[in-house]
């Protein structure tokens, strides 16, 4: 078990595409559009929802509880997530 | 069940009416595949131009069901008009009332938190439900273990773990939608805090009145609250959108969004849900699907491996596909001389083998090409490596202001562009894909082929380039990349003007790699088989004999001092196709043509394959002989001996057909997939019309620049 950085705990939130690689992160808000939002929300992405960056192209590649997702730049802007602590286990 | 009714009461019966819904990617359509083997039917919804597939089974006790496999949707709030489809149908309010009694909802077992999104709206719509809780082998190899009476218990339905690739759990499906039939339709399985419930209630009641269940009606309120588009099943709901809004007002004072009032409620209970189901091994990290992709959309090896890939399907269309092609073509002429031998000669005979043969067969010869990339889009959609692609390609088409989805039916257009605009519904934004459906019928399909291949052979001397592809080779390859450079350039001029707009960004699963199932691609290539033979056995068998009666009346009278051939041109050039030439032979001068070829243009307008024949009606000699046709228009000469068909007028009648929209049936679906009515035929229009224009002007332009060259036409 590491001890939680309270300094790491202290960044609070950021948007999507500025999460750090293979953390995990908690969605914190979804500003896309309303149609776009609530098509994430059906995805899988919602407000509470553990997702995290696997990778970054053009487009964003999320994992989010296993399934891959590719998501526009402007769109991933629009997410703003919460890094969770480092899974220990 | 009850046991009053006997089996022989039960074939009696109206087939039991089963809805399959599902996520997309969770093999919904494998699990059709299986329930219904070839017993399914492929239409058009009413009204709109989604296509309907249904399919039918048997029980063993002769009960009959029918299955509609509805499109594969995240939520029942509509994106696309293919997801509204499906949730008309589930409310009973699409334009046929085919209103399920059972709803087949098929969820991936790797992925239960998702899609128990969709199947938590779906057991609130009042009709009794059964989950296949599909792939479940996936979910065992990822660590994943479901306790499946716990789930049924939570969810209140029954649930059968199947395996639909390889048919296991199919029976048990087909005995549970037995069982649910009479069993009573689920409940909402969470309640919501007691002011957000006040605060729905109006809208409830109000949805209610338009003839809801009240299950349904709470199922629509809640759903609502997220939705900004109009949906066009509730146009009749008095005054909603003010309902609607004063709802959310409402939410908003006690400190509530409303647009996320739905996933929250919905996913807090299915993480609960979960909780009591689903042990979970310590999640692997990276899965072989990584493995792969980690190559597939690599920087470098991505765009490298999908160009491997489209050369590929390209090879298999057209070069396994051509032996297919020769039986058919040599049955076809076979039969035709068979028949034209027991019948006298006269019209009769001609219309026969002149006419039906000659004009479907020379349609007939493409059927192998199209099972050929049907069943490899089938095997890339079903691999998941349709989806990379589309990744991949979202690079290039944003550029044109397309969407990557916007790929796929591009792709398919280069057989035919009819199922390339119909794959255009998977597309949401409404100018994304009006301008995908503009630019698709550039993409050369495989009716242009044979006049490529006519043109080509006759006159682009075979001189070898490169180790492998020689002049016709990179002839042909060059109309494949001219038509489609050119879709891209117009789709950005398209979405510059006409259809200005942002660009919407990408929202796209990838997902996990899969082994395609033979069984399901064999369905869905017979079906793609069914659908083109009927459009040969209707469309061009009436083009064929229509153009047939043009070229064939009025008759000359025989001047039997004549030899054969000039008899034949003197009965065309008499005949209403022939005077029709020469009327329009002064449009056609400018690009080089005479009227033989105005004619064979115009002949083909209704579909582009004609104009091999009509070449091959004109010219006396049978439509699948190639090679005489190709030596008779090499030593065809005009009035004053000049050779009417030169390299440079071949190239630019090919330049014509890349970009012509010569084709009713495109032309049929633009109208009703642009918008339908006076809307679509407007966009058919300027898309016929911009098509021809460019056409026209390039072909002109090759013949302009052709001999400024110094090159012969």
């Amino acid at each position: 078990m590491t001890v939680p950085n309270p300094r790491e705990l202290a960044v609070c939130t950021c948007p999507l595409v500025d999460s750090e690689m293979g953390r995990q992160a908690t969605v914190v808000a979804i500003a896309c559009g309303d149609h776009d939002a609530c098509r994430l929300r059906a995805m899988g992405v919602y407000e509470g929802a553990t997702v995290s960056v696997i990778g970054k192209r053009h487009c964003l590649l999320v994992d989010v509880r296993g399934t891959r997702l590719a998501l526009g730049a402007a769109l991933a802007e629009g997410i703003t997530v919460r890094p969770q602590e480092r899974a220990a286990h | 069940m009850t046991a009053t009714a006997g089996p022989d009461r039960l074939t009696d019966l109206e087939p039991l009416r089963v809805a399959i819904v599902g996520n997309p990617n969770t093999g919904k359509t494998t699990l059709f595949n299986a329930l219904t083997g070839l017993r399914q039917r492929v239409g058009n919804f009413a009204g709109v131009t989604v296509e309907r597939v249904e399919g039918r089974y048997k029980m063993a006790d002769g009960r009959r069901v029918a299955v509609l496999d509805l499109p594969g949707s995240y939520s029942l709030s509509a994106g696309s008009p293919d997801e509204h489809v499906a949730l008309e149908v589930l409310l009973g309010r699409d334009e046929a009332h085919w209103r399920p009694q059972v709803v087949l909802l098929v969820v991936d077992a790797s992925h239960l938190e998702r899609n128990l999104f969709l199947a938590s709206q779906v057991c609130e719509l009042g009709v009794p439900v059964v989950i296949a809780l599909n792939q479940i082998d996936a979910a065992t190899d990822r660590g994943i273990q479901i306790d499946v009476p716990a789930l049924i218990h939570e969810i209140g339905v029954p649930i059968v773990p199947t395996i639909a690739s390889r048919g296991e759990g199919v029976d048990a499906v087909k005995q549970a939608i037995l069982i649910a039939a009479s069993l009573p339709a689920p409940k909402r399985r969470f309640t919501l805090p007691a002011d957000t419930v006040a605060a729905l209630a109006p809208l409830q009641t109000l949805i209610e009145g338009d003839g809801f269940s009240p299950s349904a009606a709470a199922m629509e309120a809640l759903r609502l609250l997220s939705v900004t588009r109009g949906e066009a099943h509730l146009a009749r709901v008095n005054a909603l959108a003010e309902h609607l809004e004063s709802t959310r007002d409402a939410l908003r004072a006690l400190g509530i969004a409303p647009q996320q009032v739905e996933a929250e409620a919905r996913y807090a209970w299915i993480v609960g849900v979960l909780d009591h189901t689903v042990i979970r091994r310590a999640q692997q990290l990276s899965t072989r699907s990584d493995h792969l992709d980690a190559v597939a959309l690599h920087r470098v090896g991505g765009p490298v491996l999908f160009l491997v890939v489209m050369a590929l399907v390209f090879q298999a269309v057209f070069s396994w596909a051509t032996p297919f092609q020769d039986v058919i073509s040599a049955f076809i002429a076979r039969a035709g001389g068979m028949i034209g031998g027991w019948l006298p000669a006269g019209d009769l005979r001609s219309l026969v083998v002149d006419g039906i043969f000659a004009g479907v067969g020379s349609v007939l010869v493409f059927l192998p090409q199209i099972a050929f990339l049907f069943g490899l889009i089938g095997v890339l959609e079903q691999s998941g490596y349709m989806a990379r692609a589309a990744f991949l390609m979202d690079r290039v088409m944003r550029r044109v202001g397309l969407h990557g989805k916007s790929f796929i039916p591009m792709l398919s257009g280069y057989a035919c562009a009819v199922p390339g605009i119909m794959a255009t519904r998977t597309i949401e934004d409404p100018k994304d894909r009006l301008a995908t459906i503009m630019v698709v019928p550039l993409m050369s399909c495989s009716a242009r082929l044979p006049v490529y291949t006519l043109l080509i052979g006759g006159f682009v001397p075979a001189i070898p380039l490169l180790p492998g592809l020689d002049l016709q080779g990179a002839t042909m390859l060059a109309m494949y990349l001219l038509g489609t450079v050119t879709a891209l350039i117009v789709a950005a001029l398209f979405r510059s003007t006409l259809l200005r707009g942002p660009v919407r960004p990408m929202i796209l699963e990838l997902p996990p790699y899969r082994w395609p199932s033979v069984r399901s691609l064999g369905v869905s290539v017979w079906q793609r088989c069914q659908i083109f033979l009927r459009r040969a056995g209707t469309v061009i068998l009436s083009l064929s004999i229509v153009l047939w009666a043009l070229a064939t009346f009025p008759h000359a009278s025989p001047d039997a001092t004549l030899p054969e051939a000039e008899r034949q041109e003197a009965q065309l050039a008499y005949s209403a196709l022939g005077r029709f030439g020469h009327a329009i032979e002064p449009i056609v001068r400018p690009l080089g043509y005479d009227w033989k070829i105005g004619v064979s243009i115009v002949a083909s307008f209704a579909a582009r394959e004609v104009f091999v024949s009509t070449m091959g009606t004109i010219y006396g000699v049978g439509a699948d002989d190639d090679a005489a046709l190709q030596d008779r228009l090499r030593v065809e000469r005009d009035a004053s001996g000049a050779l009417v068909y030169t390299p440079l007028i071949a190239v630019g009648l090919m330049v014509f057909y890349v970009y012509a929209l010569m084709c009713v049936s495109t032309i049929a679906v633009t109208v009703r997939e642009a918008g339908g009515g006076r809307i679509g035929w407007r966009w058919a229009a300027i898309q016929f019309g911009y098509m021809l224009a460019l056409a026209y002007g390039a072909a002109w332009l090759v013949i302009v620049v052709g001999r400024a060259l110094g090159f012969a036409g």
